[in-house]
């Protein structure tokens, strides 16, 4: 961006249409940019997004025609095939993007035998499993990106981010800020594997930003279970 | 059942939990679309999508961010919002989508249940709000209608369109606070 990064009074100037989710494009991804670095104005946000999040449910309720309720579980059901082929498929990548399971640790993990796990070596247990990071633009779930071992990384985006490339950016918990890849996205889809040289730990923020480099969508690392 | 525990069943794509998360929300999805986009048929379209995206991103909610209402609610707004291309100038007060032209002693004696809702403080505070006030944050928060087609809408500056937005909603988050505060 070639602007100056905003200052608090500003950011705080447009937190309320942030909240109220009518900010746009540029201006949006520079409130965003200031808030996720400031806990201040990030609490200010929260603050107004709360209350603007209970307008819409101060709308009536409203009877939904007759079949409603089992055509949504059909739909359900559709989705639950075509959402589990995506997530193994993006698993698989992760796996194969950061080359290490180690059936040694399985093992370990998988021992019935107190005694014994507690005597495995602590540092072989981390991340077996990815971690799921949700993706969201523009307020809206856009997708899922898949830590494996804190380098590995599959992101997989499947609503509103507009045709194009874009490329992933991390920016780990500790380290700077990299873009790792290029995502090619089409018909509102795209995804992309690969690997991370920097550690991406709990907090770490993984993006997608197109040429100008203004973010379409972001997820944070959570904190391993 | 909580509303967290079947956000938790639908995440690990339990059908019995998703079954009873529509059966509990689909009058608040539907008459949220169809308050939206006016229409039954894109309303009904609109309400099974929401509870698609809420089934496949069930695993992204965070309690810490808010409640699965409101959750939910947010995202069938947006898609709504989404779905309603062209803006048209209203013929009528936004406010009386959200029943606001009831009189508080007209309600029915059920709404006093619950009063302690934020949902009760936030009307009542949106009733205390002047009518420009009102419609500005109204047309915002409900219909995603944005500052600049406030302003063009209503016939008066971005700047103001924004002013309005901003006291408005600074004055409904104050009556949230105040009244947790002092209770």
């Amino acid at each position: 961006m070639s602007s100056a990064p905003m200052t608090c009074a500003e950011v705080r100037e447009l937190a309320p249409e942030l909240a109220l989710g009518i900010l746009s494009g540029a201006e949006r991804a520079e409130v965003v940019l200031h808030v996720n670095g400031c806990a201040r104005c990030q609490a200010y946000v929260a603050e107004l997004t709360e209350a603007a999040d209970v307008i819409p449910q101060l709308v009536p309720e409203l009877e939904p025609p007759a079949g409603f309720e089992a055509r949504v579980m059909h739909r359900l059901g559709e989705g639950e095939r075509r959402s589990r082929r995506r997530w193994l498929a993006a698993v698989a990548a992760v796996a194969a993007a950061a080359m290490i399971v180690s059936v040694t640790v399985v093992r370990v993990v998988e021992s019935n035998d107190d005694s014994q796990s507690a005597l495995a070596p602590p540092t072989t247990t981390v991340h077996q499993r990815p971690v799921q990071v949700a993706m969201e633009g523009d307020g809206a779930p856009a997708g899922w990106a898949y830590v494996s071992n804190a380098h590995g990384v599959a992101v997989s985006v499947d609503y509103g981010i507009p045709a194009g490339s874009y490329g992933v950016r991390v920016e780990p918990a500790s380290g700077s800020p990299e873009t790792i890849g290029t995502v090619q996205v089409d018909s509102q889809r795209g995804s992309w594997t690969g690997r991370s040289e920097q550690a991406l730990g709990p907090g770490s923020r993984i993006a997608l930003v197109d040429a100008s480099g203004t973010e379409v969508c972001h997820g944070t690392v959570p904190q391993a279970e | 059942m909580s509303d967290e525990t079947l956000v938790a069943g639908l995440a690990a794509g339990d059908r019995d939990a998703a079954s009873a998360f529509v059966q509990r929300f689909q009058r608040r999805v539907y008459g949220l679309a169809r308050t939206i986009v006016a229409d039954d048929r894109a309303a009904e379209d609109i309400a099974q999508e929401a509870f698609v995206r809420a089934w496949k991103h069930a695993g992204a909610y965070d309690a810490r961010r808010g409640s699965v209402v409101g959750w939910l609610l947010t995202i069938t707004r947006n898609l709504a919002i989404d779905a309603v291309r062209v803006r048209v100038p209203l013929a009528f007060d936004p406010s009386s989508l959200l029943g606001l032209d009831q009189p508080s002693g007209e309600r029915s004696p059920g709404d006093h249940a619950v009063l302690a809702d934020d949902t009760a403080r936030l009307r009542a505070a949106l009733a205390r709000l002047p009518e420009e006030q009102r419609r500005a944050v109204v047309l915002a928060g409900l219909l995603g209608y944005t500052a600049r087609e406030i302003g063009e809408m209503e016939d008066i500056p971005l700047g103001t369109a924004k002013t309005r937005i901003r006291t408005a909603l600074l004055r409904l988050r104050t009556a949230l606070v105040d009244e947790e505060h002092t209770e």
